[in-house]
């Protein structure tokens, strides 16, 4: 398709689309953190997924790029804007409240961890990090997926799977007191 | 491969992690806060497909898998605990629930 | 012999133990049988040991040691007591009128709720004096003389209510603890050169001049603090607070003379420090002369009395201080009969005239108390030392003595013999003021019981034979029996001729001074004064005065700049502050917890930021 031309028309287009994805991400990344609205947040969120995704398919991830797109922009994104819905209009500025000392440490605490990673990265690992391994084609495609989950990762599968469930029956607890809690507001004077 | 290193990949990584934890730890709006760390587990999630890619170990990409099904349900979780809040009329701001302060 | 000084000791002891433990589960009175049974008890062991020693031969003297006490390197002290004839002769004077005053006690203090305490104090100052005089080495001496300081203070402050008698124990026993001080430091120089403080050892040893000289001069220190002699004599005349067999047992008969028993015993030291000797003589006639004087003014009728025994001691320690030390000894023995006797039959007029002390309001009291006036006649006579009384005999030696001892003494000699004068003046105003024609007085209890007459008997009797036992020069008992431990120095020793004089002018200025009292104080006759000789001696020369402004006014403010200087800024401002400052600190560590999900989350990231450096410097 349009990536195998890519490929074989070298690494620009490679950069081009890394870049621009790249940018789109951290962005939107900016967005979410700092939009005082909970609908826009939520919506620079599902951009950032998207980026994220082209990332992930520049990374050989096919399947796991799909996954993102569906499930979780898809399904967790939609379920986020329904209770942002529901709740109504919350708007809250990004910077107030809360002890001032408390801001500043944030700001340094944040800064540190990023600036961290990125000596590890550079001082470390740089060498290392320069030439990545050859893949195959059947790499990050949903089949070799399938079957290292079905092989090597049983047990990781499977435990995902129980704790969706138990996250399943967590919401449903969490939603079902409906009936009594309204009988409580009833009762008790507004 | 093709374009940049797994190096700068990282780096957006490590980017989107640090501006995740920034979120976290400034704003007071749980729907926010969530959103924020979504923003973390997803900046966690570019690490491990990279370097899955950078040591062509598809154990990266099993995980990441992995993590995206428990953000499901934690995010699940936890706008169950926003919604019971809202219920209560209790107002939406982290900051209110503050018993243990000393 | 030994067990007789044994018995002597513990009696009293026992006495006060028991006393002090049965409480008010005892009575009063059994209370005060008690104590006086426990030093008639130690009397009988005193004579016990007495008649051993004789038995024994005087010049055999005992040390009887318990256990070893205090042992430290090669120093070492053993619980000593020693028998011999200075000893012998101390502990039947102090159980002997101890005994008597402690009976006449029974009496005196029959209406006070408090006897039990007292005579429980009165138990202990007789084991404390007994231990003193008995003890076999310096340290048990040392612990005797702190332990009959401590006496004292308990019953001079003996009715603690009065703020004048609390004022009293308290100058008493700081002063007493002056003397104590420098006695300490004498024994401390013995023990750096000897490490020892056995008799044996310290008098037998020869040290430098300026060593034996401190000694010498803290032993003295000691000694004039607790007989009350110039300058540490301010405390006596206001330890009269206390109860009146107090004043006589206590600052007439025994632990005021303890001083001279200190020279007495201590004298190879002393004779080593001649020059330190001699100042005790000239510190003894001083004395003797300026309390006569004050004497002559004093209105209360204790005080007088208590100036006398500052006086007499005076005389004491001259003769100790010339190296007479058995005339000194023999003047110790008669003093105390015939001072306790004049404090006992005070105390009769006091009780009769139900605490009052004031000479001039007592005139009159000697028709009714006619024994009393009897025996206050014979302890005055004896005081004056007409013969054939018992002063006679004993103050006539020491006064002979003086003019036998070289230029320096012949000036002491005139002074003692100004202070015969003096005394026959003071005793007699005294007798004729109090015992005087007069308007008669009501009385509450009459001339008291028996408890209190008997004793008063005995004391006049001994106070009219008591010298008989020594008469210089042609009959020397006494200093025969004394010669082994306490040999007069030959300088000391006058002829018959200078005894003979000094006996003759003695006896005459005696009665010129009992003339000239006479004249002045037997009639009602208006008493000439000249008014600033009368001042000063109303203020006993301004001694006081001077140390107040000496020592307490610079003590006091002293003690006022510091407690508003350093303890203020260290004991009451630093933590004061040091628990502000924690309170502050605390409260902004506080601010931490501020309850907020984020602030956790925020430490949780903080930390692994903090980790993840550690981590990359170590690897």
């Amino acid at each position: 398709m349009s990536l195998l031309a890519a490929y074989s028309a070298g690494g620009a287009l490679v950069w081009i689309v890394w870049v621009v994805a790249g940018f789109a991400c951290i962005a939107s990344g900016v967005a979410v953190v700092s939009f005082s609205n909970p609908f826009f947040a939520a919506l620079a969120l599902i951009g950032n997924l998207g980026s994220l995704a082209v990332l992930y398919l520049l990374l050989s991830a096919e399947f796991v790029a799909a996954a993102q797109v569906l499930v979780y922009a898809g399904a967790v994104m939609v379920m986020f804007l329904f209770v942002i819905a529901y709740v109504g209009p919350r708007t809250e500025a990004p910077w107030s409240g809360g002890p001032r000392w408390q801001t500043v440490a944030a700001v340094l605490a944040a800064a540190a961890i990023f600036l961290e990673i990125i000596v590890v990265i550079g001082l470390k690992a740089g060498g290392k990090l320069a030439h990545s391994d050859h893949v195959n084609a059947t790499f990050g495609s949903p089949g070799w997926i399938g079957r290292l989950f079905l092989t090597d990762h049983l047990l990781a599968f499977e435990i995902t799977s129980i704790v969706l469930l138990i996250a399943a029956v967590g919401g449903v607890i969490l939603g079902s007191h409906t009936r009594r809690s309204q009988q409580e507001e009833a009762s008790t004077p507004a | 491969m093709l374009g940049p290193s797994t190096a700068w990949y990282l780096g957006v990584s490590a980017f989107l992690f640090g501006t995740g934890a920034l979120g976290v730890l400034i704003r007071r709006n749980p729907l926010i806060v969530l959103l924020s760390l979504e923003i973390m587990l997803n900046g966690a999630n570019l690490a491990l497909i990279a370097f899955s890619r950078h040591a062509s170990n598809g154990a990266g990409q099993i995980f990441a898998l992995a993590v995206m099904a428990v953000a499901a349900s934690e995010v699940c979780v936890g706008l169950g605990l926003v919604v019971a809040i809202h219920r209560r009329r209790l107002a939406l701001d982290v900051d209110r629930f503050s018993e243990l302060r000393g | 012999m030994t067990a007789g000084a044994w018995l002597c000791l513990a009696a009293p002891l026992a006495g006060a133990l028991a006393i002090t433990l049965a409480g008010t589960r005892i009575s009063r009175t059994v209370a005060a049988w008690i104590s006086t049974v426990s030093v008639f008890v130690a009397f009988a062991g005193a004579v016990w040991s007495f008649f051993g020693l004789r038995a024994h031969g005087s010049e055999h003297p005992a040390l009887t040691t318990a256990w070893t006490w205090l042992q430290s390197g090669d120093f070492k002290v053993g619980l000593q007591l020693l028998v011999d004839p200075l000893s012998t002769m101390m502990m039947l004077i102090v159980s002997g009128v101890g005994g008597l005053i402690v009976l006449y006690s029974i009496g005196y203090m029959h209406h006070d709720p408090e006897e039990r305490r007292y005579f429980a104090y009165m138990s202990l100052f007789v084991f404390s004096m007994l231990l003193l005089v008995e003890g076999g080495n310096l340290l048990l001496l040392l612990v005797g003389w702190g332990l009959v300081g401590l006496s004292s203070y308990l019953l001079i402050g003996f009715w603690h209510e009065r703020p004048t008698a609390v004022a009293a124990a308290k100058k008493a026993f700081v002063m007493n603890a002056f003397g104590d001080a420098t006695m300490a430091l004498a024994f401390f120089v013995l023990i750096a050169h000897t490490h020892s403080l056995a008799f044996a050892t310290d008098f037998n040893v020869h040290l430098s001049s300026t060593a034996t000289n401190l000694i010498a001069l803290g032993l003295l220190g000691g000694a004039a603090a607790k007989s009350a002699q110039i300058p540490l004599h301010t405390w006596l005349p206001d330890a009269m607070e206390g109860p009146t067999p107090v004043s006589a047992l206590i600052h007439a008969a025994t632990m005021v003379t303890a001083g001279v028993y200190l020279i007495a015993r201590t004298h190879p030291i002393f004779e080593q420090a001649r020059t330190v000797e001699l100042v005790a003589a000239g510190m003894g006639a001083l004395t003797l002369l300026v309390a006569g004087l004050v004497a002559l003014v004093q209105t209360d009728i204790k005080r007088v009395i208590a100036y006398s025994t500052m006086s007499q001691i005076g005389y004491m320690f001259l003769g100790a201080g010339l190296g007479a030390y058995a005339n000194g000894m023999f003047h110790l023995m008669t003093h105390a009969f015939f001072k306790a006797l004049l404090f006992m039959a005070a105390g009769v007029v006091i009780h009769a005239l139900d605490g009052e002390q004031d000479m001039r309001n007592m005139r009159g009291i000697g028709a009714q108390l006619r024994w009393t006036k009897l025996a206050f006649l014979v302890g005055s006579l004896a005081l004056v030392g007409l013969p054939p009384f018992a002063g006679f005999f004993s103050k006539d030696s020491i006064i002979a003595a003086a003019l036998h001892a070289h230029w320096y003494g012949v000036i002491l000699w005139v002074v003692a013999l100004v202070g015969t004068f003096l005394t026959g003046l003071y005793t007699f105003r005294m007798y004729f003021i109090v015992f005087g024609p007069g308007e008669a007085r009501t009385r509450h209890y009459g001339e008291g019981p028996w408890t209190m007459l008997l004793p008063v008997g005995v004391l006049s009797l001994l106070a009219i034979v008591g010298g008989w036992i020594q008469f210089a020069p042609i009959w020397t008992p006494l200093t025969h029996w004394l010669e082994p431990v306490a040999r007069t120095l030959p300088v000391a020793e006058p002829t018959s001729f200078q005894e003979g004089l000094s006996s003759a002018l003695a006896v005459v200025l005696g009665l010129a001074g009992i003339g000239v009292a006479w004249a002045l104080y037997a009639g009602r006759r208006p008493v000439p004064r000249w008014a600033g000789l009368q001042r000063t001696l109303e203020h006993k020369f301004y001694f006081d005065e001077a140390y107040d402004a000496l020592f307490t006014r610079p003590a006091a403010a002293l003690a006022s700049m510091l407690r508003d200087g350093p303890e203020r800024d260290w004991f009451i401002t630093t933590p004061t502050e040091l628990g502000d400052d924690t309170i502050t600190v605390a409260r902004g560590v506080r601010r931490i917890q501020t309850g907020l999900l984020r602030t956790y989350v925020l430490f949780l990231g903080g930390g692994m930021a903090v980790l993840a450096v550690v981590l990359l410097v170590t690897k």
